[in-house]
């Protein structure tokens, strides 16, 4: 690169505004991907760290494969697991969000309601929510009443206080023009204020539901008995780390997958947020 | 609304308005402020911004939600009875529209009818009819489908208003409901708001800073001083609108304007008024 580049004097290398065309973003994607594939297939391929700690690329493949389909037993280990955890995500998410919706509306909608939970909110946000899971098993057992509690937990102390901050973001105007206009209070809160934080409240349990994926491999963990963290877990017991990187690969993608599509239905819902 | 609308009477007695300053003290921002109006007409308050005037608006309509809870001293009364509450009959117009930018046109002017108040007071197909007619009359039926998004500021203001017109107010308080829109749209809105007045008679009550506005549409201007706002003058203009161009460079004109000009010079201090023209 010469030295007239690094100055850039109109822009054209460096301006943080720019807009890339979808096409060059999908490129630069791929090429990062492929740098990072190629790295790690040198790395494990070329005998610089041993199979014990790095499978190779097709290992994992293979692993994959494997998983997804065992001749011998006429099953498929990968699609059970993956049932059981996606099972106990979307309970612990139906939860969250029949429960922790509601109490962060009535958080912003109310500041009292809001100076007497949040103190009992919000520390949890930036706490160790895992050192609470063996409190968890003392109270709940090793069932799966713990595992969706965990989830739950895990989850929630993060949507309760982003729904509240969306509720709190409303513009003023939106509740005042519904009161002036004879709205009860809570009809000013339905009609006037609810409306307008709803996507950022869809933004709040597209992310609190995203959490869960980090944590479902703890709550899975204990008493391994089910779902992808037994699966990895089982399979870091024998050593087998091309299973263990294939079922790490598999929660990545069910956790973009659920951001992915929880996205694309918030901005079918709400089209008018982009205007 | 149930009441005859040709019969309103609004008045503000020896009404006195402090706030406590979040850093301690008082500040007094109305001062003994006598005032009635018994007909449905325009009326304008003139004073600089920041006087007060938005304040004593909020308490022509009984008491609004946001910002008063009730006047220090003195007494509101609507019709004749003490008023503690916000009051059912006044509806205000904010500068700031706050339409729903996920509903239509159309739901919006038809918003305060999701309100167990007004689906009590008017039958589902009233409320429809009086839409359509109001939509009608704002120059939006065309538009009616579209979302606030797809409209200019001074369509998204005629929304506002519509909103408001709908429930057949007999008190309709303006807050600078114009303030923000640019000089012609301005020049539109005021023609647009004598044409519903004319068909629609209630009792306005229209808070501005414009000394123009004032003069062009109102039946009776009240000038108010600086904080604390005093009423420093009050005259009726018996020029039949629409006033013309003619009319405002005329001899009546220019020295009703200098006589607000002179009135709010005289009150001293702080705060701003604007002349077009």
């Amino acid at each position: 690169m010469s030295s007239d580049q690094l100055s850039d004097p109109d822009g054209i290398m460096w301006n943080p505004y720019l807009e890339l065309r979808p096409r060059e973003r999908q490129i630069w994607g791929v090429i990062a991907v492929f740098c990072v594939l190629l790295l790690w297939a040198v790395l494990s391929g070329g005998g610089f760290v041993g199979p014990a700690k790095l499978p190779t690329p097709w290992a994992t493949a293979n692993a994959l494969v494997t998983l997804s389909w065992d001749p011998d037993r006429g099953q498929s280990l990968l699609l059970t697991a993956t049932l059981w955890s996606l099972s106990r995500v979307l309970v612990a998410g139906v939860l969250v969000v029949v429960l922790g919706v509601p109490a962060g509306v009535l958080m912003g909608a109310s500041p009292r309601i809001n100076a007497v939970l949040s103190p009992l909110v919000d520390p949890f946000r930036s706490a160790p929510v895992v050192a609470l899971l063996p409190i968890l098993v003392m109270w709940l057992g090793i069932g799966e009443a713990m595992k969706i509690a965990f989830l739950f937990l895990g989850s929630v102390v993060y949507l309760i206080p982003m729904v509240r901050d969306a509720v709190l973001a409303v513009p003023q105007g939106y509740w005042v023009s519904p009161r002036d206009l004879g709205a009860t209070p809570w009809e000013a809160v339905r009609h006037g204020v609810l409306p307008m934080a709803k996507p950022r409240i869809a933004d709040a349990i597209v992310v609190s539901v995203s959490v869960m994926w980090t944590y479902i491999t703890v709550a899975e963990y204990v008493n391994a008995k089910s779902g992808l963290g037994q699966l990895i877990q089982n399979a870091r017991r024998f050593s087998a780390m091309d299973q263990v990187f294939a079922g790490i690969f598999v929660i990545i993608a069910l956790a973009l997958v659920t951001y992915q599509s929880m996205t694309a239905i918030k901005r079918r819902l709400y089209p008018w947020e982009a205007e | 609304m149930t009441a005859d609308p040709g019969h309103v009477r609004v008045e503000l007695r020896e009404i006195v308005q402090e706030y406590a300053r979040p850093e301690g003290g008082v500040v007094r921002v109305v001062d003994g402020v006598d005032l009635a109006f018994d007909r449905p007409g325009i009326n304008m308050l003139l004073g600089p911004s920041g006087c007060g005037k938005s304040t004593l608006l909020r308490l022509l309509g009984g008491v609004r939600p946001i910002g008063v809870t009730a006047p220090t001293s003195g007494t509101v009364l609507i019709d004749g009875e003490p008023c503690t509450g916000a009051h059912d009959d006044a509806v205000m117009v904010f500068q700031r529209y706050a339409n729903r930018p996920d509903l239509s046109v159309r739901e919006n002017v038809a918003f305060p009818f999701r309100f167990g108040l007004w689906r009590r007071r008017v039958p589902a197909a009233e409320a429809k009819a009086r839409v359509d007619q109001m939509l009608e009359a704002v120059g939006l039926a065309e538009k009616a489908a579209l979302r606030p998004a797809q409209l200019s500021g001074g369509q998204n203001q005629r929304v506002a208003l519509a909103r408001a017109l709908v429930l057949k107010p007999r008190i309709l308080l303006l807050d600078e409901p114009f303030g923000a829109l640019d000089a012609q749209t301005r020049e539109e809105m005021q023609t647009l708001l004598v044409k519903l007045w004319e068909e629609q008679k209630c009792l306005i009550v229209f808070v501005t800073h414009d000394v123009t506005e004032a003069l062009l549409l109102g039946d009776r201007v009240i000038v108010l001083s600086t904080q604390p706002a005093r009423i420093a003058d009050d005259f009726t203009i018996p020029e039949p609108r629409p006033r013309s161009a003619l009319w405002q460079r005329s001899t009546e004109a220019t020295q009703l304007e200098e006589r607000v000009l002179r009135q709010l010079h005289a009150s001293t201090g702080k705060g701003q008024v604007r002349v077009s023209v």
